[in-house]
C-alpha cells in the first residue's frame, strides 16, 4: 500500500508538471514545422533526388565501358 | 499494533489513495483542456494548398545477405558507408553498404540481439537483447572484437533499444523491464534510471537540436514519453495509439516526434503545441508498424510494416506517397543514412536492403 501511494504521488507530480508545460497555438507550431521542411527540401536526396545519378553513391556501376 | 490500529491505518491509507486518484483525474482533465485551448487546426489543413509530392525516385540498390535468421536492428555508421546489423542468429555483422561486403562478424553468446548502435566516433558498437545486457565492442579485427568486449549495463528484462546520447562515454538503453537507463561506459555505473512507463519500452530516440538532454521513448503501454535526461523526469507524454508503440523518432526540426504502432498507424506529435498533429493511416493498411524514420528535411516519413512493405508518407499532407516492395517478410527496421542519401531496411527475411 505504501509503495502504491508513493507511486501514485509520483504520477500526480508528473501530471502537475505536464499541466504546467508552456504551449503554443497548433497552427503556429505547424507553420514552423512546414517552414523547416521547405528550407531543407533541396538537401533531401530521398525527396528531391540527386542532381545527377553520378553523385549517388549507391547507384549501380555501369557495366559497359568504352574501349 | 492492535487490530483496530491496523484497520485505522488501512482506512487512512485508502483515503489518501482515493484522494490522490481523484486529483490525478482532475489533472488529466485539466491537461486535456489546456491542450484543447490552442488546438485551432491540424497539420494537413495547413498544408492543404501545398503541392503534392509528385514523384519520388527511390530504387532498390543493394541487398546485404549473410544473416541466418531474422534481422532485428541496423544502424548506419557516422561514415555514411557502413551498416551494422544484429540478428536473431546471435550475430553482429558490419557491412560495407557500397560494395555489400561483410567486413566483420561477431557471434554473441545469446540469440535475439534486438538492438545495435554505432558510437559517435564510429570506433565502437553497443548491442544487446535477450541477454538483458548492453555490451560494447571495439571495431577492430574479429578476434580482437570478441576478446575486448565489455558489458556496460544489465536490465532485469530484455534490452530492446540502445543509443549513444553524446559521446562514446555514455549509453542510453530501453528495456522490457519498463525502464530506460543511462550508463557510463568506462565504469559500467548506472548514471540515471527512467521510471514511468507501465509496459515494455520498445524504442528510444535522441533530440537532434539540443545539448543532448532530451530523449523520447515508446512503450507497450501505448504511450510516448519525452524525458529530461538530467532530472530523470517525464516532461511530456503523448497518447493516442490503440496498441504497442514500437518505434519513436524525432523530426529533424527537433520540435516533433513520429511514432509507429501495432495499431497499424503512425502519428506525429508536436512538442511545442503539446499534442498530436497528424495521423498516418489508411483503411487498407491493417498490419502493424515496426519502425519509422524521417528524410533529412522531415517531409518524408518512412515506415516499415508487418505486411513486408515500406510506406512513404508525406509528413505535411498525411498522404501516402508510395510503397517500397522487395522484402519477403516483416520489415523490422528502417533508417535513413546520416547524410540522407539512402534508406536501409532490415527484415525477418534475413536480408538488409539499401534504397536510394
Amino acid at each position: 500500500m505504501a509503495a502504491n501511494l508513493q507511486q501514485q504521488r509520483s504520477v500526480n507530480e508528473q501530471l502537475r508538471r505536464e499541466v504546467g508545460v508552456q504551449r503554443i497555438q497548433v497552427s503556429e507550431a505547424c507553420h514552423a514545422m512546414m517552414q523547416y521542411m521547405m528550407d531543407h527540401e533541396a538537401d533531401d536526396c530521398l525527396l528531391s533526388g540527386f542532381n545527377t545519378q553520378k553523385v549517388n553513391p549507391f547507384r549501380e556501376k555501369n557495366s559497359c565501358t568504352i574501349i | 499494533m492492535s487490530e483496530s490500529a491496523i484497520t485505522a491505518s488501512n482506512v487512512n491509507a485508502n483515503e489518501k489513495m482515493q484522494s490522490l486518484l481523484r486529483e490525478a483525474e482532475n489533472l488529466k482533465t485539466k491537461l486535456e483542456e489546456e491542450r484543447q485551448k490552442l488546438n485551432d487546426v491540424n497539420l494537413s489543413n495547413i498544408a492543404e494548398r501545398l503541392e503534392q509530392i509528385a514523384y519520388v525516385n527511390i530504387k532498390p540498390r543493394k541487398v546485404l545477405k549473410g544473416h541466418q535468421a531474422k534481422v532485428l536492428c541496423t544502424d548506419w555508421s557516422p561514415d555514411k558507408r557502413h551498416i551494422i546489423s544484429s540478428s536473431q542468429d546471435g550475430r553482429l555483422i558490419i557491412w560495407d553498404a557500397f560494395t555489400t561486403n561483410k567486413e566483420h562478424a561477431v557471434t554473441m553468446p545469446t540469440t535475439w540481439i534486438m538492438a545495435c548502435a554505432y558510437a559517435p566516433s564510429g570506433n565502437f558498437v553497443a548491442c544487446g537483447g535477450l541477454d538483458n545486457k548492453v555490451t560494447v565492442y571495439p571495431i577492430t579485427s574479429d578476434e580482437e572484437m570478441a576478446a575486448r568486449k565489455r558489458t556496460v549495463g544489465t536490465h532485469t528484462s530484455y534490452m530492446s533499444c540502445c543509443i549513444y546520447p553524446n559521446s562514446d562515454q555514455q549509453i542510453l538503453t530501453g528495456s522490457g523491464d519498463s525502464t530506460c537507463a543511462l550508463w557510463d561506459v568506462e565504469s559500467g555505473q548506472l548514471l540515471q534510471s527512467f521510471h514511468g512507463h507501465s509496459g515494455d519500452v520498445m524504442a528510444i530516440d535522441l533530440a537532434p537540436n539540443e545539448t543532448g538532454n532530451t530523449f523520447v521513448s515508446g512503450s507497450c503501454d501505448r504511450m510516448a514519453f519525452i524525458w529530461d535526461m538530467r532530472s530523470g523526469h517525464v516532461v511530456q507524454s503523448f497518447e493516442g495509439h490503440q496498441s504497442d508503440v514500437n518505434s519513436v523518432k524525432f523530426h529533424p526540426c527537433g520540435d516533433a516526434i513520429a511514432t509507429g504502432s501495432d495499431d497499424s498507424s503512425c502519428r506525429l506529435y508536436d512538442m511545442r503545441a503539446d499534442r498530436e498533429v497528424a495521423v498516418f493511416a489508411k483503411e487498407s493498411i491493417i498490419f502493424g508498424v515496426n519502425s519509422v524514420d524521417f528524410s533529412v528535411s522531415g517531409r518524408l516519413l518512412f515506415a516499415g510494416y508487418n505486411d513486408y512493405t515500406v510506406n512513404l508518407w508525406d509528413t505535411l499532407k498525411s498522404e501516402r506517397v508510395c510503397l517500397l516492395y522487395g522484402h519477403e517478410n516483416k520489415v523490422s527496421c528502417v533508417q535513413v543514412s546520416p547524410d540522407g542519401t539512402a534508406l536501409s531496411t532490415g527484415s525477418w527475411d534475413y536480408t538488409i536492403r539499401v534504397w536510394a
